[in-house]
């Protein structure tokens, strides 16, 4: 599987590691919603297709991305810097 | 007669003659041939004996997918069991010899099993081997007892126990046209694409290029196909922008149109040349893939089809044309197609009689009848061939009138006198990468074959491999894949001008003869036509279980020749048509792959070495080295005659009664710089740093997000916004990507770089009550009394003349130090700090010393953070901050995380004054015979000097509860139980005067 | 604290550094491998729209004009810059003391400096081969046009990681952790006996 890095270009997979879930929301630090924190520490998407996921190119630029992969093909519709990304708000 | 050479033709080197040996015999050959050519043209017919039943086996194919003819090659110890005698080229000294034979191919005692035919049936192994269902031996444990015994009978090669000495190598390669194979097809498309001035990759399995041209006879530009190659292989070995890799099986396709290929570098050498490796593993990246890899021909389906000297036609006319040798003298061929007579007429020009051609079709064209009498052979149109006889070579056979349609056999059976067999049961595109990479085959029921899929990656096919079987259109396909996989559309030059034999590419579709005897589909797993219809009579109806149960397709060729004829066998049976019934997807690898090329350059000790600066010095000061993740430490500097125990008790008395100094450079170093540094470092670590002053360090506690403790370590503050993050030695990679995760994705509006310094610093910490007078005797440029440096303060000097930067901190529990000076210096600076020690009786301790030490004090590890425990649970509580939120604060405080009767550490003292283990259970009540209800766990050991007995720290049910109690250690796998004392984790020094100085 | 001179520092390949021909060289030596033992290697990082002040600070210290792009780089001999990672680059120079130049031009508002001069150790190989035998390591494209003059890349050998720059046609500048130095050395020259290799 290569991984288009928006920085070093097409790399191969083992340059990166799976860093979890794109979609989880981390609360407010301060936040005492234990409910929300357990969502965000324990609860997955799992689907069978598109799937956001952080991915970071840790041996190559170190990079965290945000890249869009097919779990059923593997295909890789995006990639894009996790810093500066969407939903920026919301992370204190 | 025999097989023999011919006079003249083939494209072997006549003047270079080549010695080797098989099963000990010496033989001779020319350069060009392989190893089956080789004996071939010796006479030898009988190759091997079967898989199962041991029948004699003699050569089926010329390429890659002989299934009958497996040596295995020795060189020197190392012997290389199951490679195809096709795929090996002679060299002077080769040594080779068959399988699966006991005493002697020749003589074969295993050769028994042939009786015992109707018994070793499909699932044979399964139903008998099962078992009782009672007993000792029941069910799967009886076949685990027998499976033994069936192995030794029942098998192929052996793989040797020899360590390999080969160098195996992975290559990285790019490109933007990967051709594979290279008949006309590949040829034309690697030629097309090459002259657009692509980067092109031309791959073939094969010694040579060429492909069927170098045997098909036939002529392109109006020279023979053969020499067309070799001219256009000359043309693109010109270019800059082509790689040739012959001998370079593709064996794997996988996402991102990345591809796996074996080159054989050596293997067809004497001598491999200086640092020279056996085999090239190749990664390659490519932008387009053409799949030139063309087809094989389908062995038919008839009693006795195994007998040595039944061939595929197409080998027996490329041992002919290749290689200069006939398969017999008195050739008779059977074919449900046009292309057995292209090789009857090749056979015959090359010097054989053609005794007959069998074709199971009644109306065969005139363009056929033609060439079958320009080979003079009998035509016997509507018939079938129903036996063979004779013993390690075949005799003759018989044949009888046949209907196409029906499948019945009418009339009498006619006697045939040959001592060759040829057999051409249609061609099968060689689909298997296609495959690999994507969407399942269709089958084409006028080529009765399975085509390749839809493209679901940047490949192009062309040539054979889409089906097209005839040169003229893998010439013009080739050219256009090249084309287009290069991106190009220039003006086209006419194609090459191809004159071949004439024939019609659809075989009829007959696939079996039904008639009395052993029919074989897979050759190599002794697979028969019955042991498939048992298999759907006993139930097994889909594809993927036909295969499992009767292990059709699954032997080292994996069904190259037996996958259609299988699948065929199997639809009839179950009375739907052959698309119905599906195929079963291709994996990699192609062919079998080397595991020493897969290990490629990770040989010996498989993992790089991490070498701290100063460890030349250790080694030549007898430290003994231990291998801590990547890294290597000291365990011990041991002297003469001494234990580990005890030179570890006196290096940690030393430092004790004195002064030691230990390597810490291993110790995760991480630079925190910029203006929300602080601010940063508050929200990472449970306790504060933004009050941290500058010139000042503090101890560190990190959390995961559920709330658990992650990490520890030191943090220097050496300016407004520049930290100086210290984390263990195991834990230095997952906390630098922690932080950059955090910094990435979580704050990306905080303005702070981290970046890894381990390597930046050597470090060394020197500790004891004369550590302080030690570094006032070497250090200039500062004062390291009490005022300057006290505790957790850094200071900024000199020693041996390079900078250091000293902060004073202590892990062993004495008044330390811990000194850091660039990396170059380390050495310089450890020595001068011995030199100084000298007089003081320094000594150096290694990491079993330091762990001793730190059990004494109680501090945590590795082994005690161990993704389990809570800051609670180690009694860190008091640096968790209540002043601000951090990573963990809002899930640690969960009921689990602060039950009372969780794992805690505490210290343990052994009662009976013997050796602790870790990993040794605390158990309340003693009870050998049964050990149970553990307590916790021993995470850490030692002979503690300062107190004079064995201690362990450990993690107990409720510990904090149990300071002062009894318990029993019970560690069963080692035999060890024994009273113990449960106290405080504080072993030694509690209130810490001895560090405060 | 008064600059003075500085002792030598220590190579990490040194036991296993022999200058002098290897492995198949009876044909010719198709590479020749060095440690080029800079005396300043430093990452610069500038924040986020920051990094066109960070670039003209460089210019202005080093006297290197770094070209667009990622990975884009350039060296003179003496010195050399390329960007690894968004909006961080490696500097290098054979002189030491680069970091105290470096200091007051990049102020907090621009980013952060890093000296890593004895952190990392900086393998130079050359040569007909040189791509040849870095293919052997690094999933990259060393062809020239995928890998221009004076561009850098960051990538890794199994657990080393690896920046590197191509500082001629057939050059290569490899810096990589101090602590692998002198495993990756010793991998580096049994890969390059194939192809003969000298070691300067």
């Amino acid at each position: 599987m290569l991984i288009t890095c928006p920085y070093c270009g097409p790399r191969d997979v083992i340059e990166f590691t799976y860093q979890g879930d794109g979609n989880r929301e981390r609360p407010q630090p301060a936040s005492q919603d234990l409910d929300a924190w357990t969502a965000y520490v324990y609860d997955r998407l799992n689907p069978a297709g598109d799937h956001n996921e952080i991915w970071q190119h840790s041996g190559g630029c170190r990079a965290h991305l945000r890249v869009v992969r097919n779990t059923l093909t593997h295909e890789i519709r995006s990639t894009t810097f996790a810093r500066g990304g969407h939903k920026a708000e919301g992370r204190s | 007669m025999s097989p023999r050479r011919t006079e003249t033709g083939g494209r072997i080197d006549r003047l270079r003659t080549i010695r080797f040996t098989f099963d000990g015999a010496t033989y001779t050959g020319h350069a060009g041939d392989t190893l089956a050519s080789a004996l071939l043209a010796n006479g030898v017919t009988l190759f091997g004996r079967s898989f199962k039943y041991h029948r004699p086996r003699g050569l089926l194919a010329a390429g890659v997918e002989e299934p009958n003819a497996l040596v295995t090659v020795l060189r020197g110890e190392v012997r290389e069991p199951n490679i195809a005698a096709t795929m090996v080229e002679i060299y002077d000294g080769l040594v080779a010899v068959s399988q699966n034979r006991t005493p002697s191919l020749a003589w074969d005692i295993g050769a028994i099993n042939q009786l015992g035919g109707k018994i070793l049936s499909a699932g044979f192994y399964y139903k008998t081997f099962m078992g009782p269902v009672i007993g000792p031996l029941k069910g799967t444990r009886f076949w685990m007892f027998c499976e033994h015994f069936i192995r030794r009978a029942a098998g192929l090669g052996k793989a040797g126990t020899a360590p390999d000495p080969s160098r195996y190598e992975r290559m990285n390669a790019f490109c933007d046209v990967l051709v594979v194979g290279s008949g006309p097809a590949g040829l034309m498309a690697a030629k097309a694409a090459a002259d657009q001035g692509a980067r092109v990759i031309l791959a073939d399995l094969e010694a040579n290029f060429g492909g069927s041209a170098n045997w098909s006879g036939e002529t392109i530009d109006g020279m023979p196909a053969a020499d067309w190659a070799q001219r256009t292989v000359g043309q693109l070995a010109g270019n800059d922008n082509v790689r040739l890799l012959p001998r370079t099986t593709v064996w794997g396709y996988y996402d991102g149109n990345t591809l796996a290929a074996l080159e054989r570098v050596t293997d067809h050498k004497e001598v491999a040349a200086k640092g020279e490796p056996r085999q090239r593993y190749w990664a390659i990246r490519a932008g387009t893939v053409v799949l030139a890899t063309g087809s094989f021909e389908r062995p038919l389906v008839f009693p006795g089809n195994d007998r040595p000297g039944v061939m595929l036609a197409h080998a027996a006319e490329r041992y002919a044309n290749e290689y200069g040798v006939l398969p017999g003298q008195r050739i008779a061929l059977f074919t449900n197609n046009d292309s057995a007579y292209r090789s009857a007429l090749a056979l015959k020009k090359a010097g054989a009689a053609i005794v007959a051609i069998i074709d199971v079709r009644g109306d065969v064209s005139n363009e056929m009848r033609k060439l079958a009498s320009e080979a003079e052979a009998e035509l016997l149109a509507g018939h079938a061939v129903v036996a063979t006889e004779g013993g390690k070579a075949l005799t003759g056979l018989n044949a009888q009138r046949f209907d196409a349609t029906s499948g019945a056999l009418s009339g009498d059976e006619r006697s045939i006198h040959a001592d060759s067999l040829l057999m051409s049961g249609g061609w099968s595109p060689t689909i298997h990468l296609a495959s690999q990479a994507g969407a399942k085959a269709e089958w084409d029921p006028a080529r009765q074959a399975f085509l390749p899929p839809k493209p679901t990656q940047r490949w192009i096919g062309a040539g054979a491999f889409t089906g097209s079987f005839s040169t003229v259109e893998a010439i013009a396909e080739g050219r256009a894949a090249g084309l287009q996989a290069a991106g190009g559309s220039a003006p086209l030059a006419s194609l090459p001008f191809v004159e071949a034999a004439p024939g019609d590419p659809d075989p009829a579709p007959v696939f079996e003869i039904k008639a009395k005897g052993k029919s074989f589909v897979d050759f190599q797993h002794d697979v028969t036509a019955e042991d498939v219809r048992l298999a759907h009579r006993e139930g097994f109806v889909s594809v993927e279980h036909l295969k499992r149960y009767t292990t059709l397709g699954m032997a080292t060729d994996q069904g190259k020749n037996s996958n259609v004829p299988g699948l065929a066998i199997m639809a009839e049976a179950l009375g739907k048509p052959i698309p119905e019934v599906g195929t079963t997807r291709f994996r990699p690898p192609y062919t079998a792959v080397s595991i020493g090329s897969l290990a490629a350059e990770r040989f010996g000790d498989l993992k790089p070495e991490r070498l701290t600066p100063m460890h030349d010095w250790h080694i030549a000061n007898g430290a003994r080295m231990y291998s801590a993740g990547l890294w290597y430490r000291p365990m011990i500097y041991g002297l003469p005659g001494e234990t580990v125990e005890q030179a570890y008790v006196r290096e940690a008395r030393a430092t004790r009664e004195s002064a030691g100094i230990v390597d810490v450079s291993t110790l995760g170093k991480i630079a925190v710089q910029g203006p929300d540094a602080a601010e940063f470092l508050d929200r990472v670590y449970t306790n504060m740093f933004s009050t941290l002053a500058v010139g000042k360090a503090r101890y560190g506690l990190m959390l995961r997000e559920d709330g658990l403790a992650f990490d520890d370590g030191t943090t220097w503050r050496l300016g407004e916004q520049e930290f100086l993050m210290t984390t263990t030695t195991a834990n230095a990679g997952k906390v630098m990507q922690h932080l950059e995760y955090f910094l990435d994705v979580i704050w990306p509006e905080l303005k702070v770089t981290v970046t890894s310094v381990t390597d930046e610093w050597a470090g060394a910490a020197i500790g004891g009550p004369n550590a302080r007078a030690i570094l006032a005797s070497c250090v200039t440029g500062t004062a390291v009394d009490n005022t300057t440096l006290p505790f957790m303060g850094i200071v900024h000097g000199r020693i041996a003349g390079v900078p250091v930067m000293i902060c004073r901190l202590s892990f062993s529990g004495e008044m330390a130090f811990e000194v850091y000076s660039g990396a170059g210096y380390g050495t310089r600076v450890w020595e001068a700090l011995i030199e100084a020690g000298k007089p003081f009786g320094l000594v150096t301790y290694g990491l079993e010393a330091l762990g001793t030490m730190r059990i004494e004090k109680g501090h945590v590890t590795g082994a005690e953070i161990d993704g389990r425990t809570t800051a609670r649970d180690l009694h860190l509580d008091w640096m968790l901050s209540k002043k601000k939120p951090f990573i963990g604060s809002a899930m640690m405080d969960r009921e689990g995380l602060i039950a009372s009767d969780r794992l805690q550490l505490v210290g343990v003292v052994a009662l009976d004054n013997r050796p602790l283990n870790g990993g040794g259970h605390v158990v309340e009540a003693l009870d050998e015979a049964n050990p149970h209800d553990s307590l916790g766990h021993i995470t850490a050991c030692c002979y503690s000097p300062a107190l004079g007995k064995y201690i362990a720290l450990a993690l107990v049910k409720g510990g904090k509860a149990r300071h002062g109690t009894r318990a029993f250690v019970s560690d069963p796998l080692r035999n060890r139980f024994g009273p113990i004392e449960i106290v405080s984790n504080h072993f030694y020094d509690p209130d810490g005067s001895r560090m405060h100085g | 604290m008064a600059e003075q001179q500085l002792p030598e520092r220590q190579s990490p390949l040194e036991p296993e550094y022999h200058p002098g021909s290897h492995g198949n060289f009876e044909h010719g030596v198709d590479v020749i491998l060095s440690e080029t033992r800079p005396g300043s290697i430093l990452q610069l990082a500038a924040w986020p729209g920051e990094e066109k002040r960070l670039i003209e600070a460089i210019r202005k210290v080093t006297g290197l004009a770094l070209p667009d792009g990622a990975g884009g780089g350039v060296s003179n001999g003496a010195r050399a810059v390329f960007g690894f990672a968004p909006g961080k680059f490696t500097v290098v120079d054979e002189a030491e003391g680069l970091a105290s130049t470096f200091a007051g031009v990049i102020t907090p508002a621009i980013g952060t400096l890093t000296d890593l001069s004895h952190g990392r150790t900086a393998i130079r190989i050359a040569g007909p081969k040189a791509e040849w035998v870095m293919a052997k390591f690094f999933a990259i494209d060393f062809a020239l046009p995928a890998f221009p003059l004076g561009a850098g890349r960051s990538t890794n050998h199994h657990d080393i990681f690896a920046q590197i720059q191509r500082s001629g046609a057939d050059q290569f500048d490899i810096y990589v952790f101090r602590s692998f130095a002198r495993s990756f050395w010793k991998a580096l020259c049994h890969a390059s006996e194939e192809v003969g290799y000298e070691v300067q």
